[in-house]
């Protein structure tokens, strides 16, 4: 009876790892492409700002009387083209969250279901080719809760991102790297890396 | 009489270009040289960009060691000023080249406009002041095409003007600031507006260089 419902939490588990580390490259992918985005929102609202402390008309430009105008309007286009574009990417890396929280949902949703089968001794035990079911629950939710904050840092950050805004914008790049979290991206790698053979492998229940 | 060459229309724009010939032939060459006229252009655009930038970064350098920066003194060693001078002068050759290339390019869309021209009065010296019926494509009259055309010269004309000025005072310019609007100003091309791209493309959909 225990024997099953360990069976079912453990593959759970398993199948659980697995998304996670093909999510985990997708978000990563999704990130290398937000960089260059960022840098150049920070790029064009440098030149916004570069062009509002410029008086045209005291240059030699002033033979382009409507110059100042249209540089303005093309400069503000294309940021609001960016704008876009990072937009999408911040939809495609909800998804991957989305993708993550469903998963880890629904093995505590399975493991509360069958607690009363699962005592501590169970949830403790491990072998020489898996962790405990305890310690793969906790690394499970420590996963989903760092991209459950990554996303809504950067989502956070890209609500202050607007057009009249040039100093934020500026910053944008910036802001945008010092979200990074290498330490904790290195402890999901290094826990996958503890999990590989747990995650090749279909065995049953250890009793 | 045999019909006019001049005269005769494809019944859809999608046959086969060698079907096609007189004032409709000339058209689509038209097009399809405004289009690969464009393409140099932005080829040019990118390579200007280059320079542009490095003749900034290299003026910020030769200024910063003459004693413009505050406080730490940057001495940097004469030899070395002259080799960044040297490159300076390098990058503004280049540059210009550049320039000169993309009047060359604005020489032959001058020269299009006036074929175009050409076309439009032949065909109002056989048809009358009201052109001809039907059309040589889809819907374009061959008025049409004129104006489109012109309209794309000019904005080429203001860009090369634009960037002629941009050539004479990047290299001299100290503000930074005007520095970076210059730089702005070449990438960005505020004379095309996305009407000027848009007519580019309507015009190929037209000729049938683009399917519908």
């Amino acid at each position: 009876m225990s024997s099953s419902a360990v069976s079912c939490l453990r593959e759970a588990l398993r199948r659980s790892f697995v998304t996670l580390e093909n999510q985990r490259s997708v978000w990563s992918g999704v990130l290398a492409d937000c960089s260059p985005l960022m840098d150049s929102l920070g790029n064009l609202a440098e030149q916004m700002s570069a062009l509002s402390r410029v008086q045209l008309s005291d240059t030699p430009l002033r033979i382009f009387p409507d110059l100042q105008d249209r540089l303005r309007s093309k400069l503000l286009q294309d940021t609001d083209t960016v704008l876009g574009r990072v937009r999408d990417k911040m939809t495609e890396l909800q998804t991957v969250r989305d993708s993550i929280s469903k998963q880890v949902s629904a093995v505590l949703q399975l493991y509360e279901q069958n607690s009363d089968s699962l005592d501590l001794s169970v949830m403790t035990e491990r072998c020489a080719a898996a962790p405990s079911l305890a310690d793969m629950l906790e690394w499970l939710q420590d996963a989903e809760r760092f991209y459950r904050q990554q996303f809504l840092q950067r989502k956070t950050l890209l609500q202050t991102l607007r057009l009249d805004h040039l100093h934020l914008l500026e910053s944008a790049p910036r802001r945008w790297k010092s979200l990074d979290c290498p330490g904790s991206d290195q402890q999901i790698t290094d826990t996958l890396c503890r999990l590989a053979f747990f995650m090749e492998s279909q065995y049953p229940g250890p009793t | 009489m045999d019909a006019d060459p001049s005269d005769v229309t494809p019944t859809s724009s999608n046959r086969k270009s060698s079907a096609i010939t007189g004032s409709a032939r000339k058209i689509k060459d038209n097009a399809a040289d405004w289009h690969n006229l464009m393409l140099r252009w932005d080829k040019l655009n990118g390579e200007g960009f280059s320079s542009a930038t490095n003749i900034v970064n290299m003026r910020r350098q030769t200024l910063s060691s003459q004693g413009g920066g505050l406080g730490e003194s940057t001495s940097v060693p004469s030899d070395q000023l002259q080799a960044v001078e040297a490159s300076l002068q390098e990058e503004c050759s280049r540059l210009q080249e550049v320039v000169q290339k993309m009047a060359a390019v604005l020489k032959k869309m001058e020269r299009l406009v006036e074929t175009q021209r050409g076309i439009q009065e032949l065909e109002q010296f056989q048809f009358g002041p009201g052109g001809r019926t039907v059309p040589l494509f889809h819907s374009w009259t061959t008025k049409d095409f004129e104006q489109t055309c012109s309209l794309l010269l000019v904005d080429f004309r203001q860009e090369l003007k634009l960037k002629q000025m941009i050539l004479e005072e990047l290299a001299h310019t100290t503000n930074p600031d005007l520095n970076l609007v210059y730089l702005s100003c070449w990438l960005h091309q505020p004379f095309f507006q996305t009407q000027t791209r848009l007519s580019l493309e309507a015009l190929l959909l037209e000729t049938g260089h683009r399917p519908l």
